[in-house]
C-alpha cells in the first residue's frame, strides 16, 4: 500500500469537522478517482496526502512510513497555471530536478525523455505566455512526472480545458502512467472523466465526509478511451454515478445548512 | 458612356476587395506627431515671447529669449554642471536608500504574514504623515548637507517601493508556492525562485514611479534649505526676482527627469521581457 490515510480527523476553523475517522488507501500503480460535489472536501484529502495540511488526529502513511512534513515523493498538479511565467518551458519542466540538485547532464537527459512523452519537444524554448491551454497542461504534467514521483496528486487538472483537448489529455495521461507505473489520486467532479480514467472511483459526500460508494470500472490498464465511450457498461455506470452524485450533493448541502 | 461605366464598376470593386485599406506607416505617423509637437511648442514659446512685457509683466514670467541666454550662460560658467551634479547625486542616493529599505521591509512583511499584520498598520500610520513635516527634524539631525537631501528623498521613495513590494509579494499565488515546495524547494529557494521574481512586476512599477519622486524630494529639500543644487537655483531665482533663472533651473530639471525616465524604462522593460513574449508572437 502506497498511501494510507487512516482514521483521520480534520477540520477548518469554526466549522464542523470535515473528516471524522476517514480512511483512504491507494495501492501501488493504482488510479483512484475521488468524485464528489464542489466544496465537499476532496481537495482537503489531497492536501493531506501532499503534507500541505496536517491531520488533527489519525495517521497519514506514505510508502510504508508516517508522513513527516511535505510529501516530496508525489507530483502535484492543480487546475491553476503554476508554471513560472519568466522561465522557458524547458526550465519550468526541469525545475524540480534543479531544486533537487541533479546535475545538468542528467537534467537534459530526463527532459528529452519527458518532453517527448507529452509532445512538447517543439516548444521547449518558449515562454508559458506563448503556449495554448493544452500545451500548458502538458508542460505541467511533464513537470510533475520528471522526478519520477511514486504518485501523482491531481486536483481537476484538466478542468479548464475544452472537451476535445480533454479527451486527448486523458489518453496521454493514461498511457504515461501506464508506462511509468505511477499511482494517481485524481480529484474531479466530472463523472465521465472518473469512469474513463480510474481503476477505482470513490464517490464522496456529506459532512463529515464519507464514501458513498466505491466503484471499479472494468476496463483495465491498457484501455482505449474511444472504445470505452461506446460500451454499454459505460453508460450504465454514468447513469448510476449521476444518481449517486446527486445524493452526495444533497447530503453535503443538507449537512452544511 | 454608360457602357464603359458599367463594365468598369465590377473591376473597381474587385480591386477594392483585394487591397487592405491604406494605412500610414508607423514611422511616418511618429514623424508627423513629432512635427506637430514641435509646432505646438514653438507656437507656445512665440506667444510667450510676444506676450511678455505686453500683456503680462516681464518680471513675473520672463521671456524665452532671456531664459535661453541664462541657460547658455549657466552651461558655459559651470553653474549647471555643479548644481545638477549635486542634485543627481542626491537623487541617486535617495532613490537607492529608499528603494532598498522599501524592498527589504516590503518583502519581509509580505512573506511573513504575522510580521506583516503587526508592522503594516504602523507603516501606514507613518505614510499618512505629511513628509514635509519631517523636514525641520531632518534639518536638525543631518544639517544642510547631502545627508539631508538624501534622507528626505529616501523617505518619499521608501513608501512607494514598500507598498508595491508588499502587495506584490502578497499577490503570489499560494497554489504556485505549494507546487514549488512539493517539487522540493525549501523556503529560501521559494523566496529566490518564486516570490521575488513574481513580485518583480510590482516592484518594477514601484521603482519606476518612485524615480521622479526621488528627484522631487531632493529638489524640495534643496529649496527648503541648501546652498547648492537645482532646487537652490530655483528658489534663488525667485527670491532675486529673476524669473529667467527659475525657468532655466526648471528646464534643467526637465532634461534630467526625461533622461532618468528613459533610462528606467529601458531597464524595467529588459527585466520584464518575458511578460510581452506571448504578445509579440501571436
Amino acid at each position: 500500500m502506497l498511501l494510507d490515510i487512516h482514521d483521520v480527523y480534520f477540520g477548518y476553523q469554526n466549522e464542523v469537522e470535515l473528516l471524522q475517522g476517514f480512511d483512504l488507501h491507494v495501492e501501488r500503480g493504482e488510479f483512484v478517482a475521488l468524485l464528489g460535489p464542489s466544496g465537499c472536501g476532496k481537495s482537503t484529502l489531497m492536501n493531506l496526502a501532499a503534507g500541505l495540511l496536517k491531520p488533527l488526529g489519525g495517521t497519514v502513511d506514505f510508502d510504508g512510513g508516517p508522513l513527516k512534513g511535505l510529501n516530496r515523493e508525489v507530483g502535484y498538479m492543480t487546475q491553476g497555471d503554476t508554471l513560472l511565467p519568466w522561465a522557458s518551458v524547458a526550465k519550468n519542466i526541469t525545475l524540480p530536478l534543479e531544486l533537487r540538485n541533479i546535475p545538468k547532464a542528467e537534467r537534459e537527459e530526463r527532459l528529452d525523455r519527458v518532453i517527448r512523452l507529452v509532445n512538447l519537444a517543439d516548444a521547449r524554448d518558449k515562454f508559458p505566455s506563448e503556449l495554448s491551454g493544452g500545451m500548458k497542461r502538458r508542460a505541467l504534467l511533464a513537470r510533475s512526472i520528471i522526478y519520477d514521483p511514486q504518485m501523482l496528486l491531481m486536483d481537476e487538472p484538466f478542468g479548464a480545458l475544452d472537451a476535445q483537448l480533454r479527451e486527448v489529455m486523458h489518453q496521454e495521461l493514461l498511457s504515461t502512467v501506464a508506462r511509468t507505473g505511477q499511482s494517481v489520486l485524481f480529484i474531479t467532479h466530472d463523472i465521465s472523466e472518473s469512469i474513463l480514467l480510474a481503476d477505482r472511483i470513490l464517490v464522496l459526500g456529506g459532512l463529515p465526509l464519507r464514501v458513498m460508494e466505491e466503484i471499479r470500472p472494468p476496463y483495465g490498464k491498457d484501455r482505449i478511451l474511444a472504445k470505452v465511450r461506446t460500451e454499454d457498461s459505460y453508460f450504465q455506470l454514468e447513469r448510476h454515478l449521476r444518481d449517486l452524485l446527486r445524493q452526495a450533493d444533497a447530503a453535503t448541502k443538507a449537512a452544511k445548512s | 458612356m454608360t457602357d464603359t461605366s458599367l463594365s468598369s464598376a465590377p473591376a473597381d470593386r474587385r480591386e477594392r476587395q483585394r487591397k487592405a485599406p491604406a494605412r500610414i506607416s508607423p514611422t511616418r505617423r511618429r514623424l508627423e506627431n513629432l512635427v506637430i509637437q514641435i509646432i505646438l511648442i514653438s507656437a507656445f514659446l512665440m506667444l510667450w515671447e510676444y506676450a511678455s512685457g505686453r500683456w503680462v509683466p516681464r518680471l513675473m514670467v520672463s521671456k524665452p529669449s532671456d531664459i535661453w541666454t541664462t541657460i547658455l550662460r549657466w552651461l558655459w560658467d559651470g553653474t549647471f554642471a555643479t548644481n545638477l551634479w549635486v542634485t543627481v547625486q542626491a537623487t541617486v542616493g535617495g532613490f537607492l536608500l529608499g528603494a532598498s529599505a522599501g524592498m527589504a521591509l516590503g518583502f519581509i512583511t509580505g512573506a511573513w504574514k504575522r510580521l506583516g499584520e503587526i508592522l503594516q498598520p504602523i507603516v501606514t500610520a507613518f505614510y499618512t504623515l505629511p513628509r514635509l513635516a519631517l523636514a525641520p527634524l531632518f534639518l536638525l539631525w543631518f544639517g544642510l548637507g547631502m545627508e539631508f537631501r538624501i534622507m528626505f528623498s529616501a523617505t518619499i521613495v521608501f513608501f512607494l517601493v514598500y507598498y508595491n513590494t508588499y502587495f506584490g509579494v502578497r499577490e503570489v499565488s499560494s497554489e504556485l508556492i505549494s507546487a514549488v515546495r512539493i517539487m522540493g524547494a525549501n523556503w529560501f529557494q521559494v523566496a529566490i525562485r518564486v516570490i521575488i521574481p513574481s513580485a518583480l512586476v510590482w516592484v518594477a512599477a514601484g521603482l519606476k514611479i518612485s524615480v521622479p519622486y526621488a528627484l522631487v524630494g531632493v529638489v524640495v529639500a534643496e529649496m527648503l534649505a541648501s546652498d547648492k543644487g537645482m532646487g537652490y537655483l530655483l528658489s534663488r531665482g525667485a527670491s532675486q526676482f529673476s524669473a529667467a533663472q527659475s525657468f532655466a533651473a526648471i528646464f534643467g530639471l526637465l532634461v534630467v527627469a526625461l533622461v532618468v525616465d528613459w533610462l528606467i524604462t529601458r531597464i524595467t522593460n529588459h527585466a520584464l521581457r518575458w511578460k510581452s513574449a506571448g504578445l509579440q508572437n501571436q
